[in-house]
């Protein structure tokens, strides 16, 4: 007995352990952001961890500097760019939500001829590289007048929310049984209703889960703007390409940027915290 | 509280699947009736008509005076239990049962009052503010019924209402829900596959098969004398032996004799008229397993058999014997801690009156 808790106290510090190990591995490069965007010019190519830390570069980034206001380097335009990614990638979010969940709900519930094929269709949209649909995309875009606009990113964006929220919540409707709607009808409710006041309360997890997958994959996309976006929907990912020029790489303001330009992502997921765990464990729905 | 009355109900899916064909069915004021039979036979399409959920394809049904067959499901007054209780998962238990009564907007103290009342019958009190999801098998059947009766339906269905429930709960519930019906009074329909539960509960029996309903009475009646030979082997545990024979005269007694000849067996006087006004040369003899006795002596007198053990089972309270005659195999319940091995040669006699003869073509009895 005793040398068997003994054990199982080893084997709990030892996981501890390596997990603490892990989480330093992995937070590792955020912790090196953190510190690079916190030094000046000089020290940036030092590995010192001790310095005098300085806020110079994130003032640069949000409100400019003397040297930009004088034309020496770009002006930043860094809150431009921060909105821009706010609203695209929301946007995307959302248009994929009034989109993805009918449709979600559509593939649970009703058989209809192609149902599995539309299913892959959609999956599909994942498998293409970026880059083989870039081109003739933005051809596309130019002809439609979709090019640098917000809502042409937010529509491209579909190709990387739709199919997650769908194929999500589609196991999760399948996971709710069609007798709880039936008993709804018999009860005496409307198919909204139940709707909204049943079904939606056990999507929840799912639907948190991956809204804000979808979110951080939008929001996270460089190749979309970059080719499909020009100065007007310019995002915090295509920007921060702007830091480092052929004269001189600015990386303590891509730093400061990049810190910045995380920080929705991590409230976000804070926010629904204890939604993720549930979520991303498909299937949770019980009755 | 209505009668129910089915007139020539069809149900036919898309793709030409007739689930349902010319049903009639009367199912009288505060009567508690089970639909019976196996899967597929038509049970579960005939109950979600009678709720709504289905739609009737032909004929008319009527809930007391009002045809229902147009009326949405909320609209006719039935409350249905189902096989998976679909209880809404995020309402509290009490939430689950006043569901129905919120949305026929009854006043909120009118609510709480049948709320707690149906829910003291169904001793749930203590759990009404649980989710279901907290709450074990037993619980969830009692909720979902609770929730189906708290309307005072005309017409209650329950939906194989215990097949998700140990046995220790079922055979309580069975109690229970007798009970239940006791205090009601509403007229019940209870589907089920299991006649057990038919036969517990119900004060009549409804078979189905194929679509097509076979034989409605009470259990004595579908038991004591079936209509056909599917009622006969569905109704009655160890089902029902067939014997296919064809009858012959000789010398002025009546024999049956099997196709390959491996038995005669000298017709009860009982039987010889109804096989003669029948007149028909193939016929399917059926015999309980428990309406067969083990001869000490061989006989020769009428009704009597002789075959060889294929297999002896002792299940503590009774035996199970298989007998091999020729190529017709009959099971027998017999005494236990009988000491038969396989070879053994066996003597039977069927009781003359428990026999039941049927037309190997129609399989309709006679």
């Amino acid at each position: 007995m005793q040398t068997e808790k003994a054990q199982g106290r080893l084997a709990a510090v030892l996981s501890d352990a390596f997990l603490i190990l892990y989480f330093l591995f992995a937070l590792f490069p955020l912790v090196w952001m953190v510190l690079v965007s916190l030094k000046s010019g000089p020290e940036l190519f030092t590995t010192q961890f001790v310095f005098t830390p300085t806020i110079d570069n994130y003032i640069a980034i949000l409100f400019g500097d003397a040297r930009a206001a004088a034309g020496v380097v770009a002006k930043q335009e860094f809150p431009r760019n921060f909105m821009n990614s706010l609203i695209t990638s929301s946007g995307a979010v959302l248009i994929s939500l009034l989109v993805g969940v009918p449709a979600a709900y559509a593939l649970a519930r009703y058989k209809f001829r192609g149902k599995e094929d539309l299913a892959f269709t959609f999956l599909s949209f994942r498998f293409a590289p970026e880059l083989v649909v870039i081109i003739p995309l933005s051809v596309v875009y130019r002809q439609l007048g979709l090019y640098d606009t917000h809502l042409g990113i937010m529509w491209v964006y579909q190709l990387v929310t739709l199919p997650l929220l769908i194929w999500v919540l589609r196991s999760y409707f399948e996971d709710i049984s069609p007798d709880i709607e039936q008993a709804a009808m018999i009860d005496g409710y409307s198919w909204w209703h139940v709707f909204f006041k049943i079904l939606m309360p056990l999507v929840r997890p799912g639907l948190a889960a991956a809204a804000l997958l979808a979110f951080i994959f939008a929001w996270n996309n460089f190749m979309f703007p970059l080719v499909l976006g020009g100065s007007n929907v310019q995002t915090v990912t295509v920007a921060s390409l702007g830091y480092i020029s052929s004269a001189q790489g600015f990386f303590n303001r891509m730093a400061a940027a990049s810190v910045l330009a995380t920080l929705p992502q991590i409230l976000l997921a804070l926010s629904i915290q204890r939604y993720l765990i549930r979520g991303l464990s498909f299937g949770a729905v019980k009755g | 509280m209505a009668e129910l009355r089915l007139v020539h109900i069809y149900k036919t899916y898309k793709g030409g699947v007739e689930a349902v064909k010319d049903l009639n069915l009367t199912v009288a004021d505060g009567e508690f009736l089970a639909l019976l039979g196996p899967s597929g036979c038509g049970k579960t399409s005939t109950l979600r008509m009678i709720v709504g959920l289905e739609e009737i394809t032909g004929g008319e049904m009527y809930i007391g005076s009002r045809l229902v067959n147009k009326l949405a499901p909320n609209h006719r007054n039935v409350a249905l239990a189902f096989e998976t209780y679909a209880l809404y998962p995020p309402l509290t238990v009490y939430e689950n049962i006043a569901f129905n009564l919120r949305a026929k907007k009854v006043a909120p103290a009118e609510i709480d009052r049948r709320v707690r009342a149906v829910a003291a019958m169904l001793e749930i009190t203590d759990i009404l503010n649980r989710t279901p999801a907290e709450l074990g098998g037993g619980h969830k059947q009692r909720i979902s019924l609770a929730r189906a009766l708290v309307r005072n339906p005309d017409v209650f269905l329950m939906d194989e209402p215990l097949s998700h429930l140990d046995a220790a709960q079922r055979s309580h519930m069975r109690v229970e829900l007798k009970r239940l019906h006791a205090e009601t009074k509403s007229t019940t329909i209870l589907v089920t596959h299991d006649q057990l539960e038919a036969v517990a509960m119900a004060e009549r029996i409804a078979v189905m098969n194929f679509g097509v309903l076979q034989q409605v009475g009470t259990f004595e009646e579908v038991y004591n004398h079936p209509v056909n030979e599917f009622v006969a082997g569905f109704i009655g545990e160890p089902p029902m032996n067939f014997l296919p024979c064809r009858p012959q005269r000789e010398g002025g007694q009546l024999f049956l004799i099997s196709a390959d000849n491996s038995f005669r067996l000298l017709v009860p006087d009982l039987l010889c008229s109804r096989l003669d006004r029948a007149g028909i040369q193939q016929v399917d003899l059926g015999i309980r397993p428990v309406h067969l006795d083990l001869l000490d002596q061989p006989g020769n007198g009428p009704g009597e058999l002789q075959g060889v053990v294929s297999t002896y089972e002792s299940l503590g309270e009774e035996g199970q014997l298989a007998v091999s005659i020729g190529a017709a195999a009959l099971l027998v319940v017999t005494p236990p801690e009988l000491s038969l091995r396989r070879g053994d040669t066996v003597h039977l006699r069927l009781r003359a009156s428990q026999i039941h003869l049927f037309d190997a073509k129609t399989q309709a009895a006679l």
